[in-house]
């Protein structure tokens, strides 16, 4: 399991694992940081490479929405289950939705792929904001758009899956006490029925 | 509030039901809860006279229906599939004024033992969720809470995230959370398609056309913006990229401003819903827009240009005239047709 060396400076003892062994699901980690790998590096290298705005527009914002898709819909769900959404309910109102495993299976989510997601999360967020002030000193109105929409994209997605976590935590909380409560009187009741 | 269902997995929403002081709790179409508490509750055949009912083979045959349809949970075969959920096909579910209707929902909730979660993808298919409708008012929150309930609302195609027992609406909940990727790609595509016909065709089983798109999405308006900008990039000869951009930052801008200018004027709409309605109505135009492309003649273009202008006026039409009272309806809909006669100069003037 680990595999031992002799060094002049000792016994050391090393672990080879391959690359992906420690995440929990090492395709949507891939997928995960895929589309937006693709969108940072493209929009700093199309303007280089690339002479029509149109075609670094579309597919910047082509795959920030594709990465906004897979972060909402499939890695947060599978990598940190949560879910987060919006209806319409009866009476024309919209209602936020969030949605969470229960404690049993977050307690099994694998920590690197949590780590994982809430960071490039943050730093993808945190380089669009980079961009986008360094577009603006240029006075770039073109490009302002692009880092803007993708900017708006990261936020929301931020901004849906913290919520969701708090609202997770505070939910989690009021169930671990109400059931202590109600174990508490169904042991009490069983007491007194015995008596 | 908090729900758990069959596997045990709690579920969570914000509950602002409870902070509207209790305002439409009951859903329409559901009768109001009887006053006398003793009174005895009509059979499924509805009829009042208790031992007639006792006599009626229709209430019998279902109640034996009832117990067919719910083995317990070790009878189930190894690998079961529970996407042909009894629920589904209950046939008391079928009747939305049955007042049995909460006693069977805490007797399925009993009888199913919450099974291990996962977070692996479950092999189960989503249920055939087509817009969602109501959401329940009130769940149990402990199955062990035998307490009477008030009558649930019926579920019809529901996507709430009650996470109650698998219903065909409620259904959707425990699954979404644990379902395969390609099950949540074809959702979203269907919900697209259905959006579309929903918003642009005519379509003469639109109950209330202010609340037809319930289920919104942005990904249509998305696709169809860029197309259009697109479109009108390639048909122009120079400066393509300045076409591309004018056109993209028209049509979010002007659908951010409309909506703004709806809620303005007193109007009731949600920001999202309007921008995603304003987006789908500019399918017509893109149509449009393409077969401007394609030919190059003027007239064709001022013909086809006029048409699918009306029909992209006449699909946003209800929507936005709906969203506010009716001394306002041209100050809301006045706007949206100049956007609309903007773009379609667009589509005419380049060359």
């Amino acid at each position: 399991m680990c595999p031992r060396a002799e060094s002049p400076f000792g016994l050391i003892s090393f672990s080879v694992q391959p690359p992906g062994e420690n995440y929990g699901h090492p395709r949507i980690c891939f997928f995960h940081v895929l589309f937006k790998g693709a969108a940072l590096p493209f929009y700093i290298l199309s303007a280089l490479f690339v002479n029509s705005f149109v075609i670094i527009f579309v597919v910047t914002v082509l795959l920030a929405a594709l990465d906004f898709w897979v972060v909402k819909n499939v890695s947060g769900r599978i990598l940190v289950g949560l879910r987060w959404w919006n209806e319409i309910d009866e009476d024309g109102e919209s209602v936020w939705k969030f949605e969470c495993l229960d404690q049993e299976s977050m307690a099994r989510i694998n920590k690197k792929d949590s780590w994982l997601f809430w960071w490039t999360l943050y730093l993808t967020a945190v380089l669009w904001i980079f961009f986008a002030i360094f577009s603006l000193v240029r006075l770039e109105a073109d490009y302002l758009l692009v880092v803007g929409v993708c900017l708006t994209l990261s936020i929301a997605n931020i901004v849906g899956f913290t919520k969701c976590r708090k609202d997770a935590k505070k939910q989690l909380q009021a169930f671990a006490t109400q059931t202590l409560a109600t174990r508490f009187q169904s042991t009490i009741q069983s007491a007194f029925s015995v008596v | 509030m908090l729900c758990i269902d069959r596997r045990g997995k709690t579920t969570f929403y914000s509950d602002r039901r409870s902070e509207d002081g209790g305002r439409r709790r009951r859903p329409k179409g559901v009768p109001k809860p009887s006053k006398t508490p003793w009174e005895e509750p009509k059979g499924l055949c509805g009829e009042d006279d208790i031992e007639r009912r006792e006599e009626c083979r229709h209430c019998e045959k279902r109640e034996g229906e009832m117990r067919r349809h719910h083995p317990a949970a070790s009878e189930l075969p190894i690998g079961h599939r529970r996407d042909r959920e009894p629920h589904q096909f209950h046939p008391l579910l079928r009747t939305p004024r049955s007042p049995s209707f909460p006693s069977t929902r805490l007797h399925t909730h009993l009888l199913y033992s919450p099974t291990s979660s996962d977070l692996h993808p479950s092999n189960l298919p989503p249920p055939a969720v087509h817009k969602p409708t109501p959401v329940p008012s009130v769940i149990p929150t402990v199955p062990a809470a035998a307490a009477p309930k008030p009558p649930l609302p019926p579920p019809h195609g529901s996507t709430s995230s009650s996470g109650s027992v698998g219903v065909t609406g409620f259904g959707s909940a425990p699954n979404t959370l644990t379902e395969p990727v390609w099950h949540t790609v074809k959702r979203d595509l269907s919900r697209i398609v259905s959006n579309l016909k929903l918003v642009v065709f005519p379509n003469p089983y639109r109950e209330d056309p202010g609340k037809a798109l319930r289920d919104w999405d942005l990904w249509g308006p998305f696709f169809f913006i860029v197309f259009l900008g697109l479109t009108l990039s390639w048909s122009a000869s120079v400066k393509k990229s300045e076409v591309f951009a004018v056109a993209f930052a028209l049509l979010a801008a002007g659908a951010v401003i409309l909506t703004l200018n709806v809620l303005l004027l007193g109007g009731h709409i949600i920001f999202f819903q309007s921008l995603s309605l304003l987006g789908y109505c500019l399918f017509p135009l893109d149509v449009g827009a393409l077969i401007c492309m394609l030919k190059d003649n003027v007239i064709i273009k001022v013909v086809v240009v006029a048409v699918t202008l009306a029909w992209s006026s006449w699909a946003a039409y209800p929507f936005m005239s709906t969203a506010v009272n009716p001394g306002r309806k041209a100050l809301a809909l006045y706007p949206v047709l100049l956007m609309y006669v903007s773009v379609g100069f667009l589509i005419i003037a380049i060359d």
